[in-house]
């Protein structure tokens, strides 16, 4: 078997980017990162703070001032009430922010319930941790919806928390305020705790409404949840995002991260507070464009015949290639080695979906529609 | 109702000491703060010009997991020079500064070897590190006169017990002690008799006068060399750090640094590069000026009947100094690293800087 056949999970995605950096002409379809830069008004601000705030030295929890414009935006957008100087942990990104929430809730052998397809760190993370992860597979034919009644069947004594990732990367559904409010009240039956990722909050779609958990009646005391500026302000190299929750928990959350990582750049808390707290045109024509993009992408996976869930939000969409009879590794494999082309696939999220491609609306119309078109050839090609 | 889940992870949480112990400030925030790991020194506007160049070209998004290519050229550069190792880009990861260098090290090459062997005194990160998924410790024992630097023969006593991963301060991170090129020679040895590795924190080695003595230097292929990217030039809050290793070792931290970070904050790796190219152009005056300024409090402390501890980092001092003295500090208000949070009760360490004398006549 070749090198390239053996990597998995996380691996064969950073193996593909790899490969996707040799070719000119590639169009990236894949890694979940803006092709906008980040706002200048934002990149001024970093760069007076390298001028004039030299000296900070925040706290590892982060900048109080950053941790304030947090917990406005969190109640802002979230509806979530939080304490800055308590319930608010700023992190190296969404990433850490993950690592963090899984850290600060799972040890050896509990399990934590995840909707599937999922976001793959979560595994990795939950395995650092000891962790098991207990899967409740969701499929395209219902847009990836979490039925909550499989989310009860699958509890077992050692089931600790349960993952609600909305708007899910990488099957953009949306869990509806219905769900969220039947998901919680499992959660509060069975005493879990809840670990929510609203990355994506400011990308949904059509009539759909996005509900964190933690905003609900009883969520809160029960729920960290994690955000970072990455998506919404393309500010993926900043690293900078945040966890909020009960202050009991979010003192752990705190000692681990001084713990992993000491602080986060000063300069990216700057930039932050510049982003919360300034103008927000620039994501509202960034979300504008995620919106056309989603519909010139589905347009085109209609025209190819392929089935997907429907991306209620987020920068995805999950499309079926069941019909190529081949693994989506090999697919994606043949469409960037033929057409130049990164997607990704399916099996990097879960071995359960060797029948999937991710493709992102994170490049600009004119790219997408060759990629589109690329991807055409090489589908035609199997 | 109550949650037995949180209260049970709450539990879990009072009884991880590690992870409680507080870590010294990453850099000094006024002239009195002399507790912080790095001293401060403004930043060259040439750091600042690289930093702001970069992100106006639209360098904002994710790269390389292991860092950006030239900055880990220059790392490695650097290192090859000041330390005598021989290290190529693909030996350098660069970190989210030196706590997240100390947890890849201590977790990801710790998770090959049953036991890990850490001084009694050493930098509260290493606890804290030790403390987030716990590793089987064999503690070093150390003493005040040798500056908490584990002597050889504890070194060489839990090899021979079995144990095969080391955690080394050279200099110590609370009195800026080294191993002398002799003894790192030996240390080498033991390495090599019984097949064991360590992990080797250099980043206060720019502040020694002469070579730094590293083990990587003369025991390559098992070592791990730690430090900041760059100590006391005034990106102590960009937070960068690095690793230097063999490859088989950078592979499995590489993954982790993926999985809880994706990369490190581009801003702070090209503001680092900047700085790897004017990292030399003053070292000397400054590494004169804090000789003159250690050895001014060293004889100052002498005067006042206070105790020092032996150190050949020129950027600290450390010192006895039981309750009622540290009080004075307090009274004074100058902020200074608490030797108890390295374990170490009764003494204190100070950053050399221009209030460094006005401590030493508080502590007098």
């Amino acid at each position: 078997m070749s090198k390239k056949k053996q990597a998995a999970g996380t691996n064969l995605l950073y193996q593909l980017i790899a490969e996707a950096r040799t070719y000119d002409d590639v169009i990236v379809m894949g890694r979940g990162d803006p092709d906008f830069d980040t706002p200048a008004h934002i990149v001024a601000a970093a760069k007076q703070a390298m001028i004039h705030h030299q000296a900070d030295v925040p706290p590892a929890a982060g900048l109080p001032a950053l941790r304030e414009a947090i917990a406005a935006r969190v109640k802002r957008v979230n509806n979530i009430d939080v304490d800055p100087a308590s319930e608010v942990v700023v992190t190296n990104g969404g990433q850490e922010a993950l690592f963090l929430m899984v850290l600060a809730t799972l040890g050896a052998g509990d399990e934590l319930i995840v909707p599937e397809p999922n976001y793959n760190t979560y595994a990795d993370s939950l395995a650092f941790a000891g962790g098991v992860k207990v899967a409740v597979q969701t499929g395209h034919e219902e847009d990836f919806r979490a039925d909550p009644a499989a989310v009860r069947a699958a509890i077992t004594e050692k089931t600790r928390a349960l993952l609600l990732v909305s708007p899910n990367n990488p099957a953009a559904n949306v869990i509806s305020p219905a769900d969220m409010r039947a998901l919680l009240n499992i959660a509060i039956e069975h005493d879990l705790m809840i670990l929510a990722d609203d990355i994506y909050d400011l990308f949904v779609y059509d009539d759909f409404v996005h509900t964190s958990p933690a905003s609900l009646p009883g969520g809160k005391e029960r729920s960290l949840t994690l955000n970072a500026l990455s998506k919404a302000y393309s500010m993926t190299g900043w690293r900078l995002g945040w966890i909020v929750g009960p202050a009991d928990l979010m003192a752990r959350v705190a000692e681990l991260k001084a713990a992993i990582s000491g602080g986060t750049s000063i300069i990216s808390q700057h930039a932050g507070i510049a982003a919360l707290t300034g103008p927000q045109d620039a994501v509202e024509m960034m979300a504008a464009a995620y919106a056309r993009r989603r519909r010139l992408v589905l347009d085109a996976l209609d025209e190819m015949g392929m089935q997907y869930g429907l991306p209620q939000g987020g920068q995805f969409v999950f499309a079926n290639i069941a019909f190529t009879g081949m693994d989506s590794a090999e697919v994606a494999q043949r469409i960037l080695s033929e057409q130049h082309v990164l997607a990704y696939p399916g099996s990097a999220f879960s071995k359960e979906r060797k029948d999937y491609l991710r493709m992102t609306f994170l490049q600009p119309e004119e790219q997408l529609v060759e990629g589109l078109r690329r991807m055409k050839l090489a589908m035609a090609g199997i | 109702m109550a949650s037995q889940s949180k209260a049970n992870i709450l539990a879990s949480h009072a009884a991880n000491a590690g992870l409680k112990i507080p870590l010294p400030a990453i850099s000094m925030r006024n002239a009195r703060d002399l507790g912080a790991d790095e001293p401060f020194h403004p930043l060259d506007e040439r750091i600042i010009a690289g930093a702001v160049e970069a992100l106006e070209s639209g360098q904002t998004h994710y790269v390389d997991v292991p860092g950006i290519a030239p900055l880990r050229e220059a790392i490695a550069k650097h290192l090859n020079a000041a330390c005598g190792s021989n290290w190529q880009s693909d030996n350098i990861l660069v970190t989210a500064g030196m706590q997240e260098a100390r947890f890849l090290t201590i977790q990801m090459i710790g998770a090959q070897y049953a036991h890990i062997a850490v001084p009694a005194v050493a930098h509260p990160g290493v606890q804290k590190a030790l403390g987030v998924r716990r590793r089987q410790v064999v503690s070093l024992p150390t003493e005040a006169a040798r500056g908490y630097l584990p002597s050889l023969d504890a070194i060489a006593a839990a090899l021979k017990n079995g144990c095969r991963l080391l955690y080394l301060e050279s200099p110590s991170r609370l009195s800026g002690a080294v191993y002398t090129q002799s003894q790192v020679a030996r240390i080498a040895e033991l390495l090599a008799q019984h097949d064991a590795a360590a992990i080797w924190d250099q980043g206060l080695a720019r502040w020694v006068d002469g070579d730094c003595h590293s083990l990587a230097a003369q025991a390559a292929e098992s070592t791990a060399a730690i430090g900041e990217a760059w100590h006391g030039f005034g990106l102590g809050s960009w937070l960068v750090g690095s690793i230097a290793a063999p490859t088989e070792w950078i592979a499995p931290m590489q993954s982790q640094k993926q999985i809880m970070a994706i990369c490190t904050s581009t801003a702070s790796q090209y503001a680092a590069l900047a700085a790897s190219e004017i990292v030399g152009e003053t070292h000397e005056q400054r590494l004169a000026q804090m000789r003159r300024q250690r050895a001014a409090a060293v004889a100052m402390a002498s005067g006042l009947g206070l105790e020092t501890l032996p150190g050949a980092a020129n950027n600290l001092l450390a010192l006895q100094a039981d309750a009622s003295l540290r009080g004075r500090l307090a009274e004074a208000g100058i902020d200074f690293a608490a030797g108890e949070d390295f374990g170490a009760p009764d003494i204190v360490r100070l950053n050399i800087g221009a209030a460094t004398a006005a401590a030493i006549e508080a502590l007098g």
